[in-house]
Formats: structure tokens, sequence, C-alpha cells
């Protein structure tokens, strides 16, 4: 109907990967009495999101990570991924944690295979999707290293295509990149920018580094601690990829920074 | 220099059983009684030629081989089942725990008796009491490896949704290989052990234990040392094989770099 060909679409309304919770709360049991850990968490995330919580630690952040993955899935309140609710584990959410957890008795290679065991794939298309992933993250060469014979960004890098190769619909970020040296932290964000550009998955990052919430987060969550709880929701509100000194991440680091240091102050 | 130091460094290995055999020759030498309870080197040659010509070393020592590797087939296998059943199910672990820690208090040939009294005293007893003695050692390994599985891994099964046979080959096995290993080669120990030592006991039938008791009534004392060494020998190439095979199955492990 119309004669121009629209430009690179916008993703659509009812592209996959808008999680919902509300009034989520999560307790843990210490000394037979409930020890708030998460308190009325409400949270809308929208398909290809990138959301980045950032908090003290002890504020639950990590615990909200494993309630999302269905790594535990004792809470109150309601969660749901697509309109469904979220009861256990699956392959439509990744998961990449600090230490990287690859299976030190496997290979590159087959530590990322084992992702796809439930794949109807026959060998040869396991492979080629294997072999397309490692070098989605930079790791041609080393398809049959082990992991003690990897560097810490290597194998982080591994964990990545891990979690990336079932094309998860929302990819969980525990602080992935909290035990690297810095300059290898830098680049880690350049690539995870550059990988959540292409994939498009909505993606949801953990961390302690405010800088890297700023640059990564199209909204950044900022949680306060005992009982964890959403202080605050920043909107950065910047085109990616990010200039890392733009000033407006500046002043929104400055404001962050002061939030975080007055809850400590507490 | 080097190539000499390491030279040195090679053959210092040797320096222990050569001096062994050169006090045992000098105490051969002594007088009658002494050469009768060292039989001399030649003697000892001659023995050996006697025995592999008429073929009884090499009948002596497949027997008493074939029945450790029957015997730790049985044993192993069955010690890694009830290991890992006991160290996954805590039932498994409250309903045989007790009954298996009490038992394992029992050396192996003290039930020789009571095994022979059940069973005769064919081969049959002798594979069992070997893989006895192959059980318990590989049993304790297998719960020690089976329960420190790091949950971290079981977590990353979980995520994949992995079943329960392959959660079992990708992430248990693999995690409890190490102890699995150190099991097997204590069970092998045992196992050759307890395969010559029966047939102390349990005196029908053919190996090597056998072939000395035979010796010893006829006051061979060349054939007893050549059993000894046999015992020795073959028990320390199995042991070389096992660890062998169990560095090059635990590659993946850094601590050997």
């Amino acid at each position: 109907m119309t004669a121009i060909a629209p430009p690179i679409p916008p993703l659509a309304l009812d592209t996959p990967g808008a999680l919902s919770i509300r009034g989520l709360n999560k307790h843990y049991p210490i000394d037979g009495r409930r020890l708030p850990v998460l308190q009325h968490i409400d949270l809308q995330v929208q398909p290809g999101e990138f959301i980045a919580i950032v908090g003290a630690s002890g504020c639950g952040k990590s615990t909200l990570l494993r309630l999302i993955a269905g790594l535990e899935t004792d809470y109150e309140g309601q969660m749901q991924l697509d309109g469904k609710p979220i009861r256990g584990p699956s392959l439509d959410r990744g998961m990449v944690f600090q230490d990287h957890r690859l299976f030190p008795w496997k290979t590159v290679f087959d530590n990322i295979a084992l992702a796809l065991k439930h794949s109807r794939l026959d060998k040869a298309h396991v492979a080629a999707r294997v072999n397309e992933h490692i070098a989605l993250v930079g790791l041609q060469g080393f398809e049959h290293a082990y992991p003690h014979q990897l560097s810490g960004g290597m194998a982080q890098r591994a964990a990545i295509a891990r979690a990336l190769i079932t094309q998860p619909k929302l990819l969980l970020l525990d602080e992935p990149f909290g035990a690297l040296d810095a300059l290898t932290r830098v680049r880690m964000q350049q690539e995870l920018q550059r990988l959540w550009i292409q994939q498009r998955s909505t993606m949801i990052m953990v961390t302690h580094d405010v800088e890297e919430a700023l640059y990564l987060g199209d909204r950044v969550i900022v949680l306060e601690p005992r009982p964890g709880r959403i202080r605050h929701v920043i909107e950065v509100g910047l085109a990616h990829p990010r200039e890392r000194n733009a000033a407006r991440l500046q002043s929104l680091r400055q404001e962050i920074l002061g939030q975080l240091l007055s809850q400590a102050g507490h | 220099m080097s190539t000499f130091k390491k030279c040195c460094a090679g053959l210092r290995g040797l320096a222990s059983p050569l001096l062994l055999v050169a006090a045992w020759e000098a105490a051969s030498r002594q007088d009658a009684s002494h050469a009768y309870a060292f039989a001399s080197l030649a003697s000892i040659g001659a023995g050996l030629r006697e025995l592999s010509g008429s073929g009884e070393l090499w009948l002596s020592a497949l027997a008493s081989l074939q029945r450790t590797c029957l015997g730790l087939l049985y044993g192993a296998s069955l010690g890694t089942l009830l290991g890992a059943g006991m160290a996954l199910s805590p039932l498994a672990a409250r309903l045989v725990g007790p009954l298996f820690h009490s038992l394992r208090q029992v050396p192996i040939l003290g039930l020789i008796p009571l095994l022979a009294l059940w069973f005769g005293s064919g081969e049959g007893t002798k594979v069992l009491i070997v893989a006895l003695a192959a059980f318990y050692p590989m049993a304790l390994n297998a719960v020690e490896g089976f329960s420190q599985v790091d949950p971290r891994y079981r977590e990353v099964g979980r995520l994949f949704g992995l079943g329960p046979w392959q959660h079992c080959w990708h992430v248990l096995l693999p995690s409890a290989l190490p102890s699995l290993f150190n099991g097997l080669l204590h069970a092998l120990a045992f196992a050759w052990v307890s395969s010559v030592g029966c047939e102390l006991f349990l005196s029908t039938g053919v190996g090597l234990g056998n072939m000395m008791m035979n010796a010893e009534a006829g006051a061979r004392m060349d054939i007893i040392v050549i059993g000894v060494l046999c015992i020795g020998l073959l028990g320390y190439a199995m042991n070389l094989l096992f660890s062998r095979l169990s560095q090059r199955l635990l590659r993946w492990r850094p601590l050997r770099r």
C-alpha cells in the first residue's frame, strides 16, 4: 500500500520478553522466624529493554534475579513472562552468574552444546549453532579448551554464549563482570552492549557498579536494603551505543551514588 | 651435566631394589641354613625357567588376575551404585547406612570361614571375597564423591532442564569422578591382595597363592620368592595402568599443571 519501505522496524508490541512483576514478597526462614528479603516489588519490563539493578549488598538483588530465573519458587505475588506465570527454570530465561559456572570437565564447545540438550537439532546443526555462538563472543580457537585454561574474561564470554544459545526471551545477568579486572570489564560491557543491540532480547543485569548500570541500562533500578524494596527508578533516556563520559551519565551517577550512600548512613 | 643428572634421577628408583637383592644374595651365601631361608639368585633363576617352561607360572598368574578383575568389576560397580544411592538419597542412607558401616568393620579375611561354610571353597566363593574386598573402599569413596557435588553446578543443570539421567551423566558422575578413581585405586589394591590371600585359606584351585602353598609343602623356597615377586610386580603394573587411565580421564582438572 505505501510505496516507501519503512526503515528498520521498531520492536513490534507482541515481541516476546515482557516481564511483569506485581506485589512480589520473599521471605527466608531464619531461626523459625520469617526474615523479609524482598518487599512489594512491582516492575514492568518491556520486551527488548535493558534493566540494570543496583543496590548495597544484602538488598536482595541476587534473590530477585534467582526468583525470575525460577531457581527459587517460594514467593508471594505475581511474576509473569509474556503472560505466563513463572513456576520454575525454563529455557526461555537464560542466566549468567558472577562465577562463570562452566563445567570444568567439559570443553568450551561441550559446555555450550549442553544447553541444546533439549533441542531436536541433529549433531551437525548443534555444531553449527555452537560454533556460531563461539564466534559471536569471539572465542574462535578455544573450542576445545577446558575452563581452567581460560582467563576470567574468556570464561565469562563462554558463559554468555551458553546462555544465549537457547535464544532466551529474557537474559538474566548476576554481576557477570564483578570478578573481572577493570580493563576486561570495560571491554566486556562493550561486548554485551553489542550483543544486546544484535539480539534484542530483554536483559536484566544486577551489578555493584553504578557506571556499568548507567552505561548499559535503559532504566536503572535502585534497591534499598533490609528488606529489599525499589527505592528509585531512573530513566537513562540515551540511545545506544553510548558515550561512556556523557554529561547525563555523569550527573545520574552522582545522583545514584548519593542515594546509595544515604542508605548506608541509616 | 643435566642429562647425567636426569639419568641418575631415573635410576634412583632402582637403587633400593638393587641393594635389597645384593643383601639377599649375601645372606644366601652365609651358610646352609641361610641358603635355605634365602634361596640364591641362581636357584631362583632356575626355578623361574622351570615354572615358565611348564606353564605353571602363567596359569597361576592368569587365574589370580582373572579373579581379581572379575571381583573388582562386581565389587566396584555395586560399590559405586550403593555409594551413589547413599549420597543422593537420604532414605537409602538411613536404610543401608548402619548395616554398611558395621559390616565394613569386619576384616574380609575374617569372613572367609563363614563364606566357605555357606558357599564352599570353589572359585565362586573366591570371586565373592574379592568383590567384597573391592566393594567397601569403592562404596566409601562413591559416597564422598557424590555427596560433594557442587550445588552451583546442579543449578546450571536445572536451568537447562536436564532430565534425571542427563543430570547423572553430565553433572553428578563427572563431579564424583576424582573420588571414584581414588576408590578404584584402593579397591584394586584390596582386590589383588585378597585374591591371592584367599587362595591361602581356600587351598583348592589354581593361583599364585596356591603355587606358593604347594611350594611351601615341597620346601621350594625359590618358588615362594618367585610368587612374592610376581604378586608385587603385577600389583604394581595394575596400579600404574589405573593411575594412567585416571590421569587421562581427569585431564580437565587444573591441579596437575
